[in-house]
């Protein structure tokens, strides 16, 4: 009986196989419905500003195809609508949502964490320290030398910065799109100039998250050696007690403390 | 024009024998050349067809075959020499003979092996020449085309080659004489006259830069009209050249309506077809226009949806108007401020005042549009800046994992 006071030890309180829920059927449906009108918008939005590419012209060099792109832009733009007013609405009545989106929240310790992240990377403070360069300098400030890799909990600085970024653009993009579809109402309401501005706005963010997605996220979840060919998460959802000591250990931690207090007697001085 | 002479000698023959056109001396001809088989030492057929003739506008007139083939009048032995002299038409026909004397076909043509010259009968036939609204005349407005085709499509080419004249019997006026058999189409003489033709740079030319706008509202009145009261037609009259007329526009010979997919002014073809003059630096310094038009075009909705072959966007004829095209500054210019939101408003229901709150054509934003202009800085600036950011970090992770894996190898 004298060995169960010692503390659990980590692998008996999470074994590298278990499997934890990283996203929910609610969160992969509205992932994969913004995969879906995100494709699509981007797809049938780029002809427009690079008209004179030639596959574009292939592709839509006819009046009729023309008219089908704006209608699929349109149907996507619908879906993306609906997702984003899903995704509000999950975010706003779920405990899970409201959870979620407190730790998607940027911190100080986001920039840290990528200042610290990109420093470790680079190496180059290791490298001079090693050299003997700036010695009082490491001494006083041991985080610019960057000798470990930042710990992230659940959500790390990447992955904030793309959800902010697709609530931003979607924002964005959902408001200046709504204003070219109805043309008539925004020339009620604004004039020529604004409407020009929603369009000039339009195109750019496009483009933005157009790059963002296809350089970042890609890399992200596709390319990156730690998960390629692809992170499964968005289509199972699940990661395992391994993946999350080794990707997100400050949230590994805090449900190992969780599992710890739970099998700790509730207070030692009632026994 | 026929000369009296000529008329009363023919009034009088016909009086005088109204149903037998052929005369003694006709009778005399005949014996001859009435054999179907007659034929010339190069076999070339001699037969007179005494029928036809007697149809022809010559031959109902009662002409003889020696009125015209002076030189046989006077032959008494048969048969005559093969060679005789040509018939010389004028001597009825003389406005006519010194028009086409003046024309571009009174002059030798150098064709590829001999230089041909053009007479009465290339076009009017000989024996059977018929009047001109008879149906089967070879001058018959409908058989025009194919009259001057005969040469012009391939022995005798004008300057711009035979695919110039080829086009047009793909053109409405063509399809509308020969299809619909509209006999006032527009055919070969219509515009180019009949006796007198003359080429485009002639400046008597009916077909030049300065009578082609009188030429086509011979029968487009109106276009006419309001041609000559837009920015292009006052120029015109001002005797400027380098100003749009309708050929300019419309082509020459390849004239579709604009509906018509292959037109030139087919709606998602207007813009090439204005920028040719509106984009050219030098036009635009002559004429103090603003270049650019096509790029600003395009870079919008309605131009971009253009290039991809929608028709239902506005091309440049939407707002500018096309034959009575005005300044912006006159009140009765559709894109005069005042009338935006009725020119917009034709296609963009409830278009209000706010439509003219703006720019259209902007070439610097940076003077004409503030908000866009800034707005695209700020992009500009977040793209270049995150995406440079994104591709370094990437780079340096994969370079550490590659010197992490590389490591690992050396010592494992």
């Amino acid at each position: 009986m004298e060995s169960q006071k010692e503390p659990l030890s980590e692998e008996a309180l999470i074994r590298d196989d278990e499997v934890f829920l990283r996203m929910n059927l609610a969160e992969r449906l509205q992932h994969i419905l913004l995969v879906i009108s995100f494709t699509t918008l981007v797809l049938t939005g780029l002809p427009l500003l690079f008209y004179e590419l030639k596959i574009f012209k292939s592709i839509f060099g006819s009046a009729r195809a023309f008219q089908l792109r704006g209608f699929l832009h349109r149907a996507a733009a619908v879906i993306l609508i609906v997702d984003s007013l899903w995704h509000v609405g999950y975010v706003a009545f779920t405990r899970r949502g409201r959870q979620n989106l407190k730790d998607l929240l940027p911190r100080r310790k986001d920039v840290r964490d990528a200042v610290q992240q990109f420093g470790y990377n680079l190496g180059l403070t290791r490298f001079l320290h090693r050299r003997g360069i700036g010695k009082k300098f490491f001494a006083r400030r041991p985080f610019w030398l960057f000798e470990k890799e930042p710990e992230y909990g659940r959500y790390n600085f990447i992955e904030k910065l793309e959800y902010l970024s697709v609530v931003w653009g979607s924002f964005i993009m959902i408001l200046s799109g709504f204003f070219m579809w109805n043309l008539e109402l925004s020339l009620r309401l604004f004039p020529l100039w604004v409407h020009d501005i929603f369009v000039i706005v339009h195109g750019y963010e496009a483009m933005l998250a157009f790059l963002a997605i296809i350089i970042w996220h890609m890399y992200n979840v596709h390319l990156n050696p730690e998960v390629f060919p692809m992170s499964k998460v968005w289509l199972n959802g699940k990661i395992t007690g391994r993946e999350l000591r080794t990707l997100h250990p400050l949230e590994y931690r805090r449900i190992l403390e969780e599992r710890r207090k739970a099998l700790e007697p509730e207070s030692p001085t009632w026994s | 024009m026929i000369r009296p002479r000529c008329v009363v000698l023919a009034f009088a023959l016909c009086l005088a024998s109204p149903t037998a056109p052929a005369s003694e001396t006709d009778a005399d001809c005949l014996m001859c050349h009435a054999d179907r088989d007659l034929t010339s030492a190069s076999g070339k057929t001699l037969f007179i067809d005494e029928n036809r003739y007697g149809l022809s506008i010559h031959g109902q007139a009662g002409l003889s075959c020696v009125d015209c083939h002076a030189d046989l009048a006077k032959v008494e032995d048969f048969p005559h020499a093969e060679k005789i002299e040509p018939v010389d038409c004028s001597l009825c026909h003389e406005a006519e003979k010194s028009a086409v004397a003046a024309s571009v076909h009174g002059r030798p043509h150098q064709a590829a092996n001999a230089s041909i010259v053009v007479s009465c009968k290339e076009c009017h036939g000989t024996h059977d020449i018929r009047k001109k609204d008879d149906f089967d005349s070879p001058v018959f407005a409908i058989n025009i085309p194919d009259t001057c085709e005969r040469c012009h499509l391939g022995l005798v080419q004008t300057k711009r080659g035979g695919d110039f004249i080829r086009v047009y019997n793909e053109s409405v006026h063509f399809k509308a004489a020969k299809k619909s058999g509209l006999s006032v189409s527009a055919t070969c003489a219509t515009c180019h006259g009949a006796h007198d033709v003359r080429a485009a740079a002639d400046p008597e030319s009916r077909v030049g830069r300065k009578a082609i706008i009188r030429t086509c509202g011979r029968c487009h009145a109106w276009i006419e009209r309001d041609y000559l009261e837009g920015v292009h037609g006052k120029a015109h009259v001002k005797g400027l050249e380098n100003v749009p007329v309708c050929t300019d526009c419309h082509t020459e010979h390849a004239i579709q309506t604009a509906e018509t997919l292959s037109s030139s002014v087919y709606a998602t073809r207007v813009a090439s077809v204005c920028s040719r003059c509106h984009d050219d630096e030098n036009l635009a310094r002559q004429f103090g226009l603003i270049t650019s038009r096509l790029r600003t075009y395009s870079d919008s909705f309605h131009g971009t949806a253009s290039r991809f072959g929608a028709t239902r966007v506005a091309n440049c004829a939407s707002c500018h108007g096309f034959h009575d095209i005005r300044n912006s500054a006159d009140p009765r210019s559709s894109i005069h401020p005042a009338n935006l939101s009725a020119t917009c408003g034709r296609c963009h229901a409830g278009a209000g005042p706010n439509f003219a709150k703006g720019k259209i054509h902007v070439v610097s934003e940076k003077t004409e549009a503030k908000g866009a202009y800034i707005a695209k800085i700020f992009y500009i600036t977040a793209i270049g800046g995150l995406i440079s950011l994104f591709c370094l970090f990437i780079a340096v992770d994969l370079a550490r994992r590659a010197r992490t894996r590389w490591k690992a190898k050396k010592s494992p």
